[in-house]
């Protein structure tokens, strides 16, 4: 029973992320998408890398990441809109956090 | 009226024009869109304006960002016509940029960057606020 969760707010502007990381499970997957790109600077992520495991993967869809001039990192995958239907299959519930 | 009240009456008449706080992202809602309409028509009717950008609003001024790629029109583009509407003071809120580990590369050049306490002081020499 695993979550795709998208996160689509500043966790600047907004407490979407910190909740969405409250109820993180193993198993689940995120995608940062529109403003969500941002977070990937915020504090909460710093935490959330540290906590990743093998079973956890973070997904940023790379034209919203380019368009907002946020600079890639290595430990982050770079998607595109297309690849989100696939994660949306291998997940049995989606959590779109706007 | 003492010498000093006329002379404090004096400054804060001086700087009594619009202030128009930013304070979205660019790109997901239409507020920095509005601001800058808004900010360009009182240009053309000569009215004193000035920018204050704050919170997530200071990610409108980041160098290198492509709207387009969102299939957006970039309005941001926009931006560099501040100066031909004599819309010369610019503020940017550093605590903002610093709480986003954004350097200072901007796409306009003649901005202040402003540490908390002179921030909120150039925006309390104005009469008017918009925010968005």
């Amino acid at each position: 029973m695993s979550t795709l969760h998208l996160v689509r707010q500043s966790a600047f502007a907004t407490n979407d992320f910190a909740q969405c990381l409250s109820v993180l499970d193993h198993q689940d997957s995120i995608v940062l998408m529109d403003d969500g790109c941002y977070n990937l600077k915020h504090a909460l992520m710093d935490s959330l890398i540290k906590r990743i495991d093998d079973t956890i993967s973070i997904h940023i869809i790379a034209s919203h990441a380019k368009a907002r001039a946020i600079e890639s990192t290595t430990t982050i995958k770079h998607i595109e809109m297309t690849d989100v239907v696939e994660l949306t299959f291998n997940h049995s519930k989606v959590i779109t956090w706007q | 009226m003492t010498s000093t009240n006329k002379q404090a009456k004096a400054i804060v008449q001086q700087e009594s024009g619009l202030a128009i706080i930013n304070s979205k992202a660019p790109f997901s809602s239409t507020h920095g869109k509005d601001a800058l309409d808004i900010a360009l028509i009182f240009g053309s009717f000569e009215q004193k304006v000035s920018l204050f950008f704050q919170g997530d609003g200071v990610y409108q001024l980041i160098d290198n960002q492509d709207g387009t790629l969102l299939s957006i029109k970039d309005y941001l583009k926009t931006f560099s016509a501040f100066e031909f509407y004599d819309i010369e003071d610019i503020y940017i809120c550093q605590q903002s940029l610093a709480n986003r580990q954004l350097g200072e590369d901007f796409h306009i050049s003649d901005v202040q960057v402003l540490a908390s306490i002179e921030f909120s002081a150039a925006l309390n020499r104005h009469q008017h606020i918009l925010r968005f």
